[in-house]
């Protein structure tokens, strides 16, 4: 058994002065530079103003659609196999179009549960959902975040309502073979 | 016996194997498509190659039969190669639709590629394009252009069913299979060509798109359609139960009916039906099994829990002077000897009736595995009635003015067509509990004092069903889909105040996706 | 030289009625042959060292002697489904010879102890089919089919079948299925035909030519016919000669005669004065000889087979040098993916394939690697299905690449045929 000394600080650290001084000090500075300089202000004034993601940012996801406006989606249920938290739901019917031959009556996305790691875009054979630049989505209750198939698709801040086309169209993925 | 040399192991096989036969019998992996088990040898997918020690051509196993002192590999170098070229040419006009192909997950192709392949194909031309979405009858659809032609579903019907529906059309890559012309693919086995279709070309209606198979888990359980008692394996998940396929058993070969197919129905506490077109179309539920016991007092419903129900009744029990008991073939025999034993020390053995839905056709049989008896045990039934002396009475709609009458009701109902004629007569009694797996819409609707009460359906207990001939087939539970429901044994164990332990349903509100890698053979 | 067994007649047009056959000795070695016991029949002819004249070889002595002793109706099958392009015997010796072939299967017949034999004719063969018929009449009338032939004591039935033109139904269980009513698919071996054939019971089938030859070995006897041709293949053989040379038809040679002096002497040399490039020996199954081969080469199974060729059913396909060897190969891969049966995968799939390959060639799609690519599909395909018909899809790719790779290299790379030029492009 043995004694550890500790050493303890002196009075002038003890009272934590030189660290507020310098800490308000940086506080004021700031403050001034912003009043003078707001463009180069580090913030912003939410909900006024709103700060541009890249486009490749990762946020509430989206269904595309067809040059017909029909959703991409073939409801191979991929992405949900492929989702972590199990928040993807599908119900897939039989289409009248042969070359079509199925698609989702039903996709939900439980937006409380997802994780936003895109696995789901990566497991898309068709380019049928992404992730997208959208991150603001309030609600009321718990309800208003399941997102259904419309919602998904043709949400009216996607496109004016007509939803956002996929990258790939029908006949030239066919012509690539995928 | 014949002595032979199987991928270097010495192996000793009956006369008159093949070799492919020899290869499975000593669980050593061989590719193959064409071949089946249950059907003749047509030798057209050239993929079960093997080199035949002193034979400088490779041989396809299934048409070789074992000779004494054979050498036989499919490890070497030459029958690697040939299996690899074997699957390219199956694949070079295979549409490689996975993602929307029902059969992803418990597919040949994929299966055998991943065991077998594992190459980059190097066919850079255009594939040849063929039918998708072909309505060959009531229950099947085909997409020619997935077909790999391996003609089990032709073989099927000239051989098993002998309806002779299918046949391949055409030559060379155009080749595809077809029915003729009005002549559907619709007999009472056409769905086991789906089963025994290596890829997804032929798909079931009633299965299409409900689900990908790797949600599903299987479990082995008897089929309970008819007499027969098939050998079935039942895939299920936390929603329900979603189809049901026959296992290889000397009961029912490799086969089963497609009426059997339809049991799973019974066990799902919603049906799904799909209202609307494309863009509108919506998908709705109806509530099938009965997940609370009901009381009906004069069109009104009261809602208990089934155990509640049952105390309440003990309590009375005493009370009941004239009683009756009705029993369907649909209950294991276990069920049968707790039911009738309680009962004949309870009230007698006066009063037992046996609801027979179509006796007269009993004993009818196709000549393949249908039967005429659509109650899974029948036979059990008889046999526990003979046990404890009861001679059982059989015209039901007789019974009036009984203080009780316990129905133990039939879990598929569909095949009962008197039971709107027999919950009529009922509903003339002060009393009736019916125990039944479903809602009893007939009974409901009857008027009069009715008590359900929600029982198990064969995939949620353990038992025994003897069928048509006798032979015990003893199964065990697979999953439970309604937490309140109960055997008719602990529904007695309850009425003679024993206590029961009622297993719950996993109340979990989402769990983690389940994978089942091992799916389906071919 | 040319050697007239089978041929001999065939100017002459009275030969292909009964009267006139019989004016040059028709029927009296039917005579001769129902003096003779059935099974010295079949010695005499496993004798003569006679191989079948249809393409695979096979002695037909040997063959005959497969069926078993158990008592089952035995069929004779005569194979006049003559597909192989550019072969045009059968044919002719139908339309010339008829009872030549009618003597020579009654006699088969009455060796194998067979009551009923079918003539297998193919669908585009019309006016033969109507020959045949009409002989078959004349030799009903005469006595010559029917119950007790000739006083013998046998009885044999004979009837013509027209199948509707597959190549496929040329292969013998291929022509037993179209023949059954069914689809002319091959059917798995084993049980060869020998043993479980037409309707499950034991069947012999032979071609034409084959069939008319054992009327000769009649004739002459075993000795006699076996000096014509070489140790191993005995007897004389029909060439069906096609291409650029100045007189093409049917000749009839000893086996084992020189290639180039068929060429040179009897088809009267190659047509304008144009250099010989390439010949196809026995039918477009059978991998090509360039000029250097052909001047070695002997009309014999031997020597062929030691060129890696064969001589199948001896149709000869000669070429010129203005002859480009892509476009060749392309129509001989577009008749095998037409005529491929589509039972066995490593065909049906692997004969589109070639095809689309070659004609990427031909179209400007291909690349150099291709080349090689259509060897290896190729190499692959072969021997590993039911019939030969993927070995016959195989072996001419096999040929014709590796000798005229240049051609096809410079085809890619070009976009036009090294032979001739960019004009035909």
């Amino acid at each position: 058994m043995s004694v550890i000394r500790v050493q303890r600080p002196k009075m002038s650290r003890s009272w934590y002065l030189p660290g507020i001084l310098s800490g308000m000090g940086l506080t004021f500075s700031t403050m001034i530079k912003n009043l003078f300089n707001q463009k180069k202000m580090a913030t912003l004034n939410y909900p006024e103003e709103k700060y541009q993601y890249s486009a490749r940012f990762k946020g509430n996801h989206v269904l595309t659609v067809k040059e017909d406006g029909d959703i991409r989606c073939t409801a191979c249920m991929l992405c949900a196999t492929a989702c972590p938290a199990d928040c993807i739901t599908i119900v897939a019917s039989e289409d009248e179009d042969p070359s079509v031959e199925k698609y989702p009556i039903n996709y939900e996305i439980d937006m409380l549960r997802c994780v936003f790691c895109g696995y789901c875009e990566e497991a898309c054979p068709v380019d049928a959902i992404r992730m997208g630049p959208e991150w603001q989505t309030p609600g009321e209750n718990g309800d208003n975040f399941v997102y259904d198939i419309k919602h998904l698709a043709y949400r009216a801040n996607l496109n004016d309502g007509k939803g956002v086309p996929s990258v790939v169209e029908d006949k030239d993925r066919h012509k690539l073979g995928i | 016996m014949l002595k032979c040399t199987i991928n270097g192991k010495e192996v000793e096989v009956k006369e008159g194997t093949s070799i492919i036969e020899a290869f499975r019998e000593h669980s050593e992996d061989i590719a193959h498509y064409c071949w089946h088990p249950g059907l003749s040898v047509a030798g057209v997918c050239r993929l079960c190659m093997v080199e035949i020690e002193g034979n400088p051509r490779l041989q396809i196993a299934c048409n070789t039969p074992v000779t004494d002192g054979m050498v036989v590999t499919n490890q070497s170098e030459m029958v690697k190669d040939a299996v690899k070229w074997g699957l390219d040419f199956h694949l070079i006009n295979h549409p490689l639709d996975c993602p929307i192909c029902d059969q992803a997950g418990e597919c040949g192709l994929q299966d055998q590629y991943m065991k077998f392949g594992q190459y980059d194909s190097e066919m850079g031309q255009a594939k040849v394009k063929k039918k998708k979405v072909v309505d060959l009858g009531e229950k099947i659809v085909l997409d020619t252009e997935r077909c790999i032609l391996c003609s089990r579903c032709v073989r099927f019907t000239e051989e098993v069913s002998k309806t002779n529906e299918l046949g391949i059309f055409n030559r060379g890559d155009h080749s595809e299979i077809g029915t003729y012309a009005g002549k559907p693919l619709n007999n009472d086995y056409a769905v086991n060509t789906v089963d025994i279709c290596p890829v997804g070309a032929l798909t079931s209606k009633d299965f299409r798109f409900r689900q990908r198979v790797w949600f599903l888990k299987d479990k082995p359980s008897v089929c309970t359609g008819c007499s027969t008692g098939c050998s079935v394996d039942v895939y299920y998940n936390k929603e329900g139960m979603w189809r049901v396929k026959p296992r290889h058993s000397e009961v029912n070969g490799y086969w089963m009916c497609d009426e059997g197919r339809e049991i799973y129905k019974s066990t799902n506490v919603m049906t799904t039906d799909f209202v609307g077109e494309r863009g509108s179309a919506k998908a709705v539920k109806k509530e099938n099994r009965l997940t609370q016991a009901i009381h009906i007092n004069a069109g009104d419903k009261n809602y208990k829990t089934a155990t509640e129900s049952l105390n309440s009744l003990k309590e009375k029990l005493d009370s009941y002077s004239k009683a009756a008991l009705v029993v369907t073939g649909q209950y294991t025999s276990e069920e049968y000897d707790a039911l009738l034993g309680f009962w004949k020390s309870q009230f007698g053995t006066d009063n037992v009736y046996h609801w027979a839905n179509n006796e007269a056709q009993f004993n009818d049989f196709d000549g393949l595995l249908i039967r005429g008896d659509k109650n899974p045990n029948t036979k059990g039934l008889l046999q526990a009635l003979e046990k404890h002396g009861i001679t059982a009475k059989k015209d039901v709609t007789s019974l009036s003015d009984q203080d009780l009458v316990v129905v133990a009701g039939p879990e598929n109902q569909w095949v009962y067509d008197d039971i709107h004629v027999i919950a009529k007569a009922l509903a003339s009694n002060k009393k009736v509990i019916w125990m039944s797996a479903c809602h009893v819409d007939a009974a409901e609707q009857a008027g009069g004092h009715f008590h359900f009460i929600p029982t198990k359906t064969f995939a949620e207990k353990s038992g025994t069903f003897v069928n048509f001939d006798g032979r015990e087939q003893s199964f065990e539970a697979v999953d439970l889909f309604v937490d309140q429901a109960l055997s008719l044994t602990e529904a007695v164990a309850l009425l003679k105040g024993e206590s029961v332990e009622l297993s719950e349903t996993n109340k979990v509100i989402s769990v983690s996706n389940e994978f089942v890698h091992e799916r389906g053979q071919l | 030289m040319e050697v007239k067994l089978l041929t001999e007649h065939y100017s002459d047009d009275n030969y292909r009625t009964l009267e006139g056959y019989k004016a040059k000795g028709g029927y009296e070695d039917l005579a001769k042959a129902f003096k003779m016991k059935p099974e010295d029949i079949i010695s005499e002819v496993k004798a003569s060292g006679l191989r079948g004249r249809g393409g695979a070889g096979f002695p037909t002595g040997v063959k005959w002697g497969f069926l078993p002793n158990n008592g089952e109706t035995r069929y004779l099958l005569c194979n006049a489904d003559e597909g192989e392009p550019c072969t045009f015997k059968d044919r002719m010796m139908m339309e010339r010879a008829p009872h030549q072939l009618i003597e020579g299967m009654i006699i088969s017949a009455f060796a194998v102890n067979s009551p009923k034999s079918y003539i297998y004719i193919r669908g585009e063969y019309v006016y033969a089919t109507r020959v045949i018929e009409k002989a078959l009449k004349e030799a009903y009338d005469a006595g010559l089919l029917g119950k007790n032939i000739m006083g013998s004591g046998f009885d044999h039935d004979m009837d013509v079948y027209v199948g509707a033109g597959a190549y496929i139904c040329g292969e013998e269980t291929g022509m037993i299925s179209s023949l059954e009513g069914k689809k002319g698919q091959p059917k798995l071996k084993p049980p060869f035909p020998a043993v479980q054939g037409y309707l499950k019971k034991p069947t012999i089938v032979n071609n034409v030519e084959t069939l008319a030859a054992v009327k000769y070995i009649i004739r002459d006897g075993a000795e006699a016919y076996k000096k014509h041709g070489t140790e191993k293949s005995t007897g004389t053989k029909l060439f069906s000669v096609a291409g650029d040379v100045n007189k093409p038809g049917n000749y009839e040679v000893p086996l084992g005669y020189p290639m180039i002096d068929l060429i040179n002497n009897e088809c009267g040399g190659m047509k304008n004065g144009k250099k010989l490039k390439a010949a196809i020996p026995g039918g477009t199954s059978a991998p090509i000889l360039n000029a250097e081969e052909v001047e070695r080469a002997t009309l014999d199974y031997e020597c062929l087979a030691e060129m890696g060729s064969m001589l199948g059913s001896g149709s000869i396909v000669i070429m010129d040098e203005t002859r480009c060897m892509v476009d060749m190969l392309k129509v001989i891969a577009h008749f095998y993916h037409h005529e491929s049966c589509g039972q066995c995968t490593p065909c049906r799939e692997g004969t589109g394939w070639l095809h689309k390959l070659v004609s990427g060639v031909v179209n400007g799609t291909a690349q150099v690697s291709d080349i090689d690519l259509l060897c290896e599909v190729a190499n692959k395909m072969k021997g590993r299905t039911i019939c030969a018909l993927s070995d016959a899809a195989a072996l001419p790719v096999l040929g014709i690449v590796p000798k005229f790779r240049d051609e096809f290299q410079f085809f890619i790379e070009q976009g036009y045929s090294k032979v001739q030029g960019r004009a035909n492009a």
